[in-house]
């Protein structure tokens, strides 16, 4: 492997795993603010990337409830990934108030909260399917603007070109990460949404509407995967309604791996996996999957509670 | 006394499950006392404190405070109205600063500056959570947790000062430490509900105090008074 190719596949990597990474932050909130897996998490991603599709002012196929059916609106990509966004984290407020709210009042097993969230994706999926159909929908080549295909970041007798989409989706992931862990770790709101992840009741005596942060969390979590299906669904396609879906469990594989509940982890999960998924030889490129989930199992024999988890030992 | 109460509690019963923790009990305290509430393990102490702060739930009785019926808030209202509770088990919050705790402390409270002074008042009182500021409260001994349960009460305003169990699983010496700390704090003009198994330290600093026995108060009195009571010495002083 030359050194061009080498660099093309870092790159690569870094991008898609930086996508991984913002959606498995999504889990990773809620898993740490509620002790539970959202399944529905994959199916707000696939909301997202329509929602995004839609604000744009692009049609929707004949097989669906709104066949032909276009907004009269078209926003600029940034402008509807942004709302398209907004409206996911919407959606899995919705989720959260529907399906985990009364579990938790009723306080409920975790286990019938997490087959609750499986419902809501296949509610979901088939809504989207019922809606718009089943077909894939590609955003329009004028998608990103003026923007050139792609990027040399070699020397013009060394190219290394890399598509200009993969590097917008690395700065933008980026920067959501950043901003993430500053308003969690250093705002007195963040401080707060950790408290009532550490312990709920304690927060409430220090004056702390756990509910309220609960509610947060869901939203910034849908927002996150909104944004991830929108990066996605513009630079390949959506792959219809059950497009979420796989990028659900590959977001398990990336929170597993670095550790549940761990913002950092989920980074670093994430960026592995894309990285690793990368070098996979092209030959191979349809075995990705099994290697993501190889990573995934060898991690929980030789270290269970992930790269940056705290350990599963409670401490007294 | 003062004839205006702050805290009225009339006939009140909590449950948990089928279990009855209190049964129809009444507790009055006025500005600016220190009352204790002592009894046994499991007679409802604890069940006493987590009803005022909300935590746990009336199902008979109310629960008044500056006359204001809080029997229905929520945990989180309570605190605004200037209660806070420093609950049994310190519950520090492990993985944040002891900075962190006590701006956690200061929540519903929105003045940076005033906070910041607070914080320094309560590194004046607690001398060893200043020397431990940025360490993780989780890192801290189990004396120096109990500190930061207190200070990180304080940090609201309190007027009136929940405390549950500020002795357990600690050393003497850091015991009498804590102790000094709390006779001191009601120079400051807060109102303390101090809930103690060692029921001859507590009613050394109280005004007056209340025992507890399963569920029902059979027993209140001046606490000088309680200290000389045959029935209280055999029990709880031995």
């Amino acid at each position: 492997m030359n050194l061009t190719v080498f660099l093309q596949n870092v790159l690569n990597g870094l991008s898609i795993g930086s996508i991984y990474a913002i959606f498995a932050l999504g889990y990773t909130l809620v898993f740490s603010i509620l002790g539970i897996i959202n399944f529905a998490h994959g199916a707000v991603f696939t909301l997202g990337a329509y929602f995004t599709y839609m604000l744009m002012g692009n049609a929707f196929g004949f097989n669906g409830l709104l066949a032909n059916l276009a907004l009269p609106i078209r926003l600029p990509f940034v402008l509807a990934l942004f709302f398209g966004s907004i409206a996911a984290g919407l959606v899995s407020v919705l989720i959260e108030r529907l399906a985990f709210c009364p579990l938790r009042r009723k306080k409920a097993d975790s286990l019938l909260t997490v087959v609750s969230s499986l419902g809501v994706a296949v509610v979901i999926v088939n809504l989207i399917q019922y809606l718009v159909g089943a077909e894939i929908y590609t955003f329009p080549p004028d998608t990103y603007g003026t923007l050139p295909p792609a990027i040399n970041f070699g020397t013009e007798a060394n190219p290394i070109p890399i598509r200009s989409v993969q590097v917008v989706i690395f700065v933008v992931s980026g920067v959501i990460v950043s901003l993430l862990t500053y308003l969690i770790n250093a705002t007195k709101y963040g401080k707060a949404m950790r408290a009532v992840a550490e312990d709920p009741t304690t927060a409430s005596l220090l004056g702390i509407d756990p509910d309220r942060f609960i509610v947060l969390t869901f939203f910034v979590s849908g927002f996150l995967g909104g944004l991830a299906g929108t990066l996605v669904g513009s630079s390949v396609s959506i792959a219809g309604p059950y497009f979420g879906i796989g990028f659900g469990l590959k977001g398990l594989a990336v929170i597993v791996l670095g550790g549940l509940g761990s913002i950092p982890g989920a980074v670093v999960g994430g960026l592995t996996i894309g990285l690793v998924e990368a070098f996979v030889p092209g030959d191979y490129s349809a075995y990705k999957d099994a290697v993501a989930f190889g990573i995934l199992f060898i991690m929980l024999l030789v270290r269970p509670q992930g790269l940056l988890g705290r350990s599963l030992v409670q401490k007294v | 006394m003062q004839e205006i109460p702050l805290l009225e509690i009339q006939g009140l019963s909590v449950h948990y499950g089928g279990i009855q923790a209190l049964q129809a009990i009444d507790l009055t305290i006025y500005p600016g006392e220190v009352v204790t509430l002592i009894g046994s393990n499991g007679a409802g102490k604890s069940t006493t404190l987590r009803a005022i702060s909300r935590i746990v739930n009336a199902h008979q009785g109310q629960i008044l405070y500056n006359h204001e019926n809080i029997t229905r808030r929520r945990p989180h209202e309570v605190v605004k109205l200037g209660i806070a509770h420093s609950p049994e088990g310190r519950r520090v919050l492990s993985r944040q600063t002891v900075l962190d705790n006590l701006e956690l402390g200061a929540y519903t409270r929105s003045s940076r500056r005033s906070i910041q002074s607070d914080i320094e008042q309560q590194f004046r009182l607690f001398p060893r959570l200043a020397e431990r500021k940025n360490q993780l409260a989780g890192t801290l001994s189990g004396g120096e947790q109990q500190m930061l349960a207190i200070a990180r009460a304080l940090m609201s305003r309190p007027k009136l000062l929940l405390l549950d169990e500020p002795s357990l699983g600690l050393a003497p010496t850091i015991v009498r430490e804590i102790f000094t700390i709390i006779q001191n704090l009601r120079e400051t003009g807060v109102t303390i509900l101090l809930v103690e198994q060692n029921a001859n330290l507590a009613l050394q600093i109280a005004d007056r105090g209340y025992v507890l026995e399963t569920g029902c108060i059979t027993l209140f009195n001046k606490a000088s008074e309680l200290l000389k009571d045959d029935r209280v010495r055999q029990a709880y002083l031995g």
